[in-house]
């Protein structure tokens, strides 16, 4: 491999990274948003989300990129690629967020919470300083496997255009008919992201402990 | 608390309260009136809706009819009936401190910061006001050395204290305690009866839910006996323990260890 083959390779990584890592982010914050809805119970609201979680968590992503590409003009957005890529895979890992941040809401002690009132805290507060920090440490494990899931299903983007990590491998071969360095870089390169996230993981699971009375 | 007005004003006063759980009252038009200073406790054998009672003067519990002010402020609903929007209800809440069974701190903050936390993002305290007056009620408490120790760290009579610590930092006009030492091993009970002792030598007003006659007897100005959601006796602990005037009471005393004179 030459230098701008390389060169090829790192740009692959950054898309896949930088557009994962904006759609963890909205992924994160629209599934806590979604399950924060969903314990109001609010009638057809709730049965909506039921029905996008439902709908998002069965659609695979390749199908779900293509079709809000191809269906944008339609509706008369004009996306360009990036922005339906990161809808996408936004999309699916909010799902799945949502369900995870939910089960955290349902499995946080009633006690702690009362505890929180009794003392005159409001439930936003009560849920700012006390529910939220234990949920993110409890959800954690949850959604760093979310992450990941979302970081390894993210070549389906390339599907409508995108040159990401895996993308880029094709390129690369096509030019230098040596399918497998590519091939063998990019692998690493996945491992190297996912094994940040595995780390954060293990620090949180240190603090974890400390939740275990 | 310690204007002289509010002598006249009581800490506590429940009117005609009841509740229901599905079919069962466990609270039948309940009267009663905690002065300032003074401490009641709560008597019957479970089931008996103490806890119930307890926890409707901080509306954890929402009553079904009745009233109760907390120093002269109704709690949870207004006078003409409307509820009380969650704001307002959490600011007449935060007149009451509640010290419950399970200790209940936050496992994801220190001994320190579980005292500081109310008063810092309720009352809008300072962090270095929040922090005196945690380490000074720490100290009361006993608790002071273990200001940087996280909660699964500490035995329960430990984590009892921490949460009376907690409980106080609010400056309630009222303590109310639910069954304090019953979750406690037997060794670890004196020390958290002794940290209530204290408070009430210090004039504090509470309402406590007990199985320790002992202690009742020793502390109460008012001991109140609830069978069935009703309030079937009460007394000075003076007369309760010594003359109840009821069959029921002096049975129930019979099968607790019915406490020596103090």
């Amino acid at each position: 491999m030459n230098a701008s083959a390389w060169h090829m390779l790192l740009e692959g990584a950054w898309t896949t990274l930088w557009i994962s890592a904006v759609s963890i982010a909205i992924g994160v914050m629209a599934g806590l948003v979604i399950a924060l809805i969903r314990l109001a119970r609010i009638p057809i609201v709730d049965q909506l989300l039921v029905l996008y979680i439902s709908v998002a968590r069965a659609t695979p992503l390749v199908t779900l990129a293509l079709f809000i590409f191809l269906s944008a003009p339609d509706l008369g957005l004009d996306l360009n690629r990036s922005v339906a890529g990161i809808l996408a895979l936004s999309l699916n890992t909010t799902a799945f967020n949502a369900e995870i941040w939910r089960s955290a809401f349902r499995n946080f002690s009633r006690e702690q919470s009362e505890a929180a009132m009794a003392t005159g805290m409001t439930p936003w507060i009560t849920f700012r300083r006390i529910m939220l920090p234990q949920m993110v440490i409890t959800s954690l494990p949850g959604l760093v496997n979310e992450m990941s899931f979302l970081i390894k299903g993210s070549p389906a983007i390339a599907v409508i255009g995108i040159v990401d990590l895996t993308r880029v491998t094709n390129r690369i071969s096509a030019v230098t008919y040596e399918p497998l360095p590519p091939i063998l870089v990019a692998g690493a390169l996945y491992m190297a992201i996912i094994g940040c996230l595995v780390w954060l993981q293990r620090l949180a699971e240190r603090r974890a402990n400390r939740l275990a009375t | 608390m310690s204007e002289a007005n509010t002598s006249e004003m009581a800490a506590v006063s429940i009117r005609h309260l009841s509740k229901s759980f599905d079919d069962v009252e466990v609270l039948r038009d309940v009267e009663l009136e905690v002065k300032t200073g003074e401490v009641v406790t709560i008597i019957g054998s479970s089931g008996s809706g103490k806890s119930t009672l307890l926890r409707c003067i901080n509306w954890l519990e929402k009553p079904d009819r009745g009233s109760i002010h907390i120093a002269g402020q109704r709690i949870g609903i207004h006078e003409d009936g409307r509820p009380m929007p969650v704001r307002e209800l959490a600011k007449v809440r935060a007149k009451t401190g509640m010290v419950f069974q399970g200790f209940n701190l936050w496992p994801h903050l220190n001994v320190l910061h579980n005292v500081t936390e109310a008063p810092i993002h309720v009352q809008g305290a300072s962090k270095r006001e929040a922090e005196e007056r945690a380490m000074a009620l720490l100290e009361k408490v006993g608790m002071v050395d273990k200001r940087d120790s996280y909660p699964n760290t500490l035995s329960g009579g430990q984590k009892q204290r921490v949460a009376i610590a907690r409980a106080l930092a609010m400056q309630p006009e009222v303590m109310l305690f639910d069954e304090p030492t019953s979750a406690l091993d037997p060794e670890l009970v004196g020390e958290v009866l002794a940290v209530i002792k204290d408070l009430s030598a210090e004039g504090y007003t509470m309402v406590m839910v007990t199985h320790e006659m002992a202690f009742a007897r020793a502390v109460s100005d008012q001991v109140v006996f609830l069978e069935k959601g009703l309030i079937i006796e009460r007394a000075d602990p003076e007369t309760f323990f010594t003359t109840p005037k009821t069959d029921r009471v002096r049975k129930f005393l019979e099968n607790h260890d019915t406490p020596s004179p103090a």
